[in-house]
């Protein structure tokens, strides 16, 4: 009798474990929807003592709570320092928006804490996806931000350092297509830039416009640098497969003095 | 006998008054209680002749196809400052209807698609359920669109995703009398180039000298003059935009053009904007003094009166002038420009875009809608084959979707894929810059007015217009950007709990890629200010 009343008192635990899991999921559907004032007030709610992953749902959701104050995302950033103290993913989450908070959230950006707290992370759980994810926001970080004056080469040098940590294809990609453009912005020369973007378009998968000027770019810095064969084959890949887009017009024109440019190589040669 | 007479015609008055309340409430008064259980609101401001009849017949068909959905259009007037309040106020308010038309041009609106409209990129990135049976079954939705929604991406708040789905392409064209334009040139022939315009305009005046009765070359107005600026200055710019194009994608958006002005790459008195200035000068005394001062309706008047040969407007306007006109109407593309062109010949890139460059009259999911997938739906529809079939032979507009037939009778609106476009016309690139444009329009185009005029004007103030048009980019990209973190960590989480789902995976990493996409570009504005010295 004894033993049936202990089962019965696990099964109600365990589902009641159970249910709150499940309202914390709820919590995330309606994140994921838009709805993030719904699932604050969902989290707010919910009975029974905060377990640890409410707790991280409710400083998640207070991140964008409108109107968004300081002093709430203070409150949200003592409560993720305090769940990044683990060493499981969700502290690995709380420790990543953390970063986030000081880099775009506060009013007054800290660049400098949000990098140390990337590296920090992608030291202390350097598999974790946040910590993948923290590197291409530290790469963007070295690229752009202060401190000044650095030479925009050793800028890019020192983001893409961080290449040979990251283990996600999609992340690596999205490094190496902003390695490319940054130097594209910088007026570096196309050579620079090209190897990036040849790297981001190899791994594939962007979609819509970003894949669609990740072609065209290549056409184009492949024409300005003298890579006239690899240029033409970007340029042709660009007429199959954004046939609708009136940069099309553009890109036939560029293909016509691509033309007379290999011509006049071909001229050139003894 | 007379108050029996009086007693029975009141009884006789009120059985015919109550016999036609009931007649009236059982077969013209809306029900009391609807038989659906779903109403979706369509809100947009193209209110003149055509849309609103198209977006009838596409929801005449769509109600009986889902007997539980009631759609209703809201028209509300302008896309000016009438419709701009009502839509904030709605949206601030909780009380915004399910779709809503925006354009990324409306004068300090730009926050609002971040704040209040959602996504729908993972829905544009799959087969339109409503295309079966055509072409364009396993076409990915957002690949049915005529120009890929590519308007709609470069305006998203974040790069990548998708916002809207558009139900029309417009083009610029010029609508020709051509009653009048016989009666002054003796012939119907219409000018090719600009070299052809500028003789019909000395013609056009002499006939005027003539007869004593004032006519014009071009209907006038405000809103005509500065789509024609708009026209004007992207053609004559294009080499410049081709030399600014340091990413090498062969166009320039209106962020690229406010930071390159800030970085000194262009200004004013760059001679490519000032020989697109000396044009857009030319052609604006074309048109009858003092149009600065009225509004396009003005100038359709002006031109349905037949006291102008032409007037240039956009294929929007086509319709209510087609079917206004009492004199046959011809359409054209703007002359083009040539080689020898004195004024802009030097600059010659090619012919520019005048249409075919992006489909509009967009529709924004609300993200307050009560029934999201039903407005997806109806989108759905309104964007297939069958309803875009709809709404053009319905409207008079060209269609946004392809392999949809083209009426002959605007076939004329189309653009054949034989112009350039190196992106935004540099009049038009953020708000404060075109209002600071339109402020001292009459620098240009007034009688006093002259490009030096204009230039030293513009250059006065342009400084701060482009920073704080920088500015408002910037935190306009803050406000998307910001409420990612939490989406981002929410698809993360319930992907643990159904890896199975590999749905989740794909929209988390799609999410971080274009997130990371829009803080590069934050960063590089950020650097373009700091080097105008913020």
């Amino acid at each position: 009798m004894r033993t049936l009343a202990r089962l019965a008192l696990a099964g109600l635990l365990a589902s009641a474990g159970r249910a709150a899991t499940d309202d914390v999921r709820e919590a995330w559907q309606l994140v994921a929807d838009h709805l993030g004032r719904d699932a604050y007030v969902r989290l707010d709610q919910l009975p029974g003592p905060a377990t640890r992953e409410r707790t991280f749902a409710q400083a998640v959701v207070a991140i964008d709570y409108q109107p968004v104050t300081q002093s709430r995302l203070q409150s949200s950033g003592a409560t993720l320092a305090e769940l990044a103290r683990g060493d499981d993913e969700l502290a690995a989450g709380a420790a990543y928006l953390q970063a986030r908070l000081y880099q775009v959230h506060f009013q007054e950006h800290d660049y400098a804490r949000a990098a140390e707290l990337y590296e920090a992370l992608a030291r202390r759980q350097p598999h974790s996806h946040w910590a993948q994810l923290g590197l291409v926001k530290l790469a963007l970080l070295r690229l752009y931000a202060p401190p000044e004056p650095a030479a925009p080469a050793d800028r890019i040098a020192a983001a893409a350092e961080l290449r040979s940590r990251l283990e996600e294809p999609a992340l690596v990609r999205d490094l190496e297509l902003q390695l490319g453009r940054a130097a594209a912005f910088y007026s570096l020369p196309p050579d620079t830039a090209l190897p990036h973007l040849l790297a981001a378009d190899h791994i594939g998968g962007l979609v819509g416009q970003a894949n669609e000027e990740l072609i065209v770019m290549i056409g184009e810095l492949s024409l300005r640098a003298g890579h006239y064969a690899q240029s033409r084959t970007y340029f042709e890949r660009y007429l199959r497969e954004f046939t609708y887009n009136m940069r099309q017009v553009t890109v036939r024109r560029r293909l016509e003095d691509l033309a007379t440019l290999e011509a006049q190589a071909r001229k050139a040669r003894p | 006998m007379i108050d029996r007479l009086r007693s029975r015609l009141g009884l006789v008055l009120f059985v015919m008054g109550y016999a036609f309340a009931v007649y009236w409430v059982f077969t013209r008064s809306a029900p009391i209680v609807t038989d659906r259980p779903i109403t979706i609101r369509v809100a947009h401001w193209q209110i003149e002749k055509g849309p609103p009849e198209g977006l009838d017949a596409v929801i005449r068909r769509y109600e009986q196809l889902n007997p539980r959905v009631k759609v209703e259009q809201v028209l509300v007037p302008g896309g000016g400052p009438i419709y701009r309040q009502w839509m904030r106020s709605n949206l601030i308010g909780g009380t915004g209807v399910d779709l809503i038309e925006y354009g990324f041009w409306l004068d300090g609106m730009s926050d609002i698609p971040a704040r209040y409209f959602a996504p729908i990129t993972k829905e544009m990135l799959a087969p339109n359920p409503y295309n079966r049976g055509t072409p364009l079954e396993h076409v990915p939705w957002a690949e049915t669109f005529t120009d890929g929604l590519v308007v709609q991406q470069v305006t998203a708040p974040v790069p990548g995703q998708f916002y809207a789905a558009t139900l029309s392409e417009v083009s610029t064209r010029l609508f020709c009398n051509r009653e009048l334009l016989r009666r002054i040139t003796g012939s119907d022939k219409l000018p090719e180039t600009l070299i052809d315009l500028r003789a019909l305009s000395v013609k056009v005046r002499a006939y005027t000298a003539r007869t004593g009765h004032p006519y014009f070359t071009l209907a006038g107005s405000r809103d005509n003059a500065e789509w024609l600026l708009e026209f004007l200055m992207q053609g004559a710019t294009m080499q410049m935009s081709q030399r600014n194009d340091r990413l090498g994608v062969l166009a320039l958006y209106q962020w690229d053009e406010l930071g390159h002005y800030l970085e000194g790459r262009w200004s004013f008195n760059s001679p490519e904007v000032r020989a697109g200035l000396e044009l857009a000068r030319e052609v604006g005394l074309n048109m009858k003094p003092g149009y600065l001062q009225s509004m396009r309706d003005a100038a359709t008047m002006e031109w349905l009166r037949g006291d102008s040969v032409f007037i240039f407007a956009g294929t929007w306007d086509g319709t209510s002038l087609r079917r206004l006109a009492t004199f046959p109407v011809d359409v054209l593309r703007f002359p083009r420009a040539t080689a020898d062109d004195p004024v802009v010949g030097k600059y010659f890139f090619g012919r520019f875009a005048d249409g075919g460059g992006g489909t509009c009259m967009e529709l924004y999911l609300n993200k307050q809608s009560r029934h999201p997938q039903e407005a997806v739906d109806f989108l759905r529809f309104m964007s297939s084959v069958e309803g875009s079939q709809l709404f053009t032979d319905n409207s008079g507009w060209l269609p946004a979707i392809r392999g949809v037939k083209v009426p002959d009778a605007i076939k004329a609106y189309e653009t054949p894929r034989d112009c350039y476009t190196f992106g935004m016309p540099y009049v038009m690139i953020g708000s404060s810059v075109l209002s600071q444009v339109a402020r001292n329009m009459h620098q240009l185009v007034g009688p006093q007015g002259s490009v030096d005029k204009f230039v030293a004007a513009m250059e006065a103030v342009m400084p701060e217009a482009a920073r704080t048009d920088l500015r408002k980019e910037i935190n306009n990209r803050y406000i998307a950007v910001r409420p990612q973190d939490p989406q981002v960590v929410a698809l993360h989480e319930l992907f643990r709990r159904t890896p199975r789902n590999p749905e989740l995976a794909v929209a988390r990493e799609r999410l971080e890629s274009s997130q990371t996409q829009t803080e590069a570009l934050l960063f590089q504005m950020q650097r373009q200010l700091t080097a105008a010295g913020e």
